[in-house]
């Protein structure tokens, strides 16, 4: 086998099939420099590994977490006092047709059809997410070109100050020279004055 | 791992019938991981938030689209991909990526803090096209074939841009010692 890099690699990452990952075990074992390249690769693999995965600093808040949040009604039929308010309203049903069905009247009744009696699952409304989907999406396209504009105008503000800076700068050297170049004046003047 | 495919997929077809629940699960369970490979890229921890969020995002508005569900981790770093390039184009309109430069210090007998400073300077010399294709196969442990499939591009583009990639990586992080360094 050839000493090519791209087998050598190939084989690095597992990509080969067993047959021709064996073959280049094989050489590996006898040529020094395929070894000494795969023995960098692992050492820098093993330094890229150094950096370690990160949580995200908070949880990744997707758009049915506010749209399935429980209204008012359902959080408070679902608190403690439902059973106080059920108990409470057959208590008063129980009076009501005690009062109106004085004659005792045995009235076979039907079975009850447990299998028929189910928890209405939680409805989904799809529409209800897929619009607050798009609402969330519009929401961030919206942001980043708010972040567009933000950086742009950063940076316009960034070049004004510097090109003001650059100004004041220039002013100030150009006062230095003129007062060096008056003083200079006066200098040759004094230097001129003597006999 | 087969386990956790199976169940991946099981999540994927009940999201697909809008159960938003399943697909709740979905993001607790990739999160980690597309936050991780968009910090890489952009290297900003809210940027990365942004982009993560608008991945799944876009994920659950497309999930109908998603042919096979086994392939649900290349398909999702694909929009994270296109997501982390959109960011780009919008920060450098001028220019096709950014390609940092950094001068990567010497490495030896080093604490971990400061390897991972090294290696950060190191990846940060690669152009973007090279940083992604590292973190796609080094850090999130794709296929070739995977990751051709995330990045549209051919599986030779994907190695090229790799193993170009390693030889910058190398000489920064593992460099050979008859040339005088430890």
């Amino acid at each position: 086998m050839s000493c090519s890099p791209f087998d050598l690699k190939d084989y690095f990452f597992g990509e080969l099939a067993e047959a021709e990952s064996a073959r280049v075990r094989t050489h590996v074992e006898s040529c020094p420099t395929c070894a000494e390249e795969l023995d960098r690769l692992r050492l820098t693999e093993g330094a890229l590994h150094s950096l370690r995965q990160e949580d995200p600093p908070r949880r990744i808040a997707f758009v049915s977490d506010r749209v399935f949040e429980p209204r008012w009604w359902q959080v408070w039929w679902n608190s403690a006092p439902r059973l106080g308010f059920a108990s409470a309203t057959l208590l008063a049903i129980a009076i009501v047709v005690h009062s109106f069905a004085r004659p005792v009247v045995m009235v076979p009744v039907p079975p009850i059809q447990t299998a028929a009696v189910q928890v209405p699952a939680r409805a989904v409304d799809a529409s209800r997410v897929d619009e607050a989907v798009r609402a969330a999406v519009s929401a961030s396209e919206a942001r980043q070109a708010k972040k567009t504009v933000e950086m742009v105008e950063a940076a316009r503000r960034d070049i004004e100050f510097q090109r003001r800076a650059d100004r004041v700068q220039f002013e100030e050297t150009l006062m230095l020279l003129q007062k060096r170049y008056n003083g200079l004046l006066v200098a040759s003047a004094d230097y001129g004055g003597r006999p | 791992m087969i386990f956790r495919e199976v169940e991946d997929g099981d999540l994927i077809a009940r999201a697909r019938r809008k159960d938003v629940e399943a697909f709740n699960l979905l993001v607790s369970r990739w999160e980690k991981r597309v936050f991780n490979y968009l910090l890489r890229l952009v290297r900003g921890r809210e940027d990365a938030l942004d982009l993560s969020q608008d991945v799944f995002l876009k994920a659950y508005q497309n999930l109908g689209k998603l042919e096979d569900d086994q392939r649900f981790g290349p398909w999702l770093f694909r929009i994270a991909h296109n997501e982390a390039y959109s960011f780009f184009r919008g920060r450098h309109p001028e220019d096709e990526l950014p390609a940092e430069a950094a001068a990567a210090p010497s490495r030896y007998h080093m604490y971990p803090a400061e390897l991972s400073v090294v290696v950060e300077g190191a990846l940060s010399r690669l152009t973007a096209d090279q940083r992604e294709a590292v973190i796609l196969k080094v850090y999130e442990g794709f296929k070739f074939e995977e990751i051709a499939e995330a990045l549209e591009c051919p599986v030779s583009t994907v190695k090229s841009r790799l193993y170009t990639a390693l030889d910058v990586l190398k000489e920064a992080l593992a460099p050979i010692p008859s040339r005088g360094v430890q």
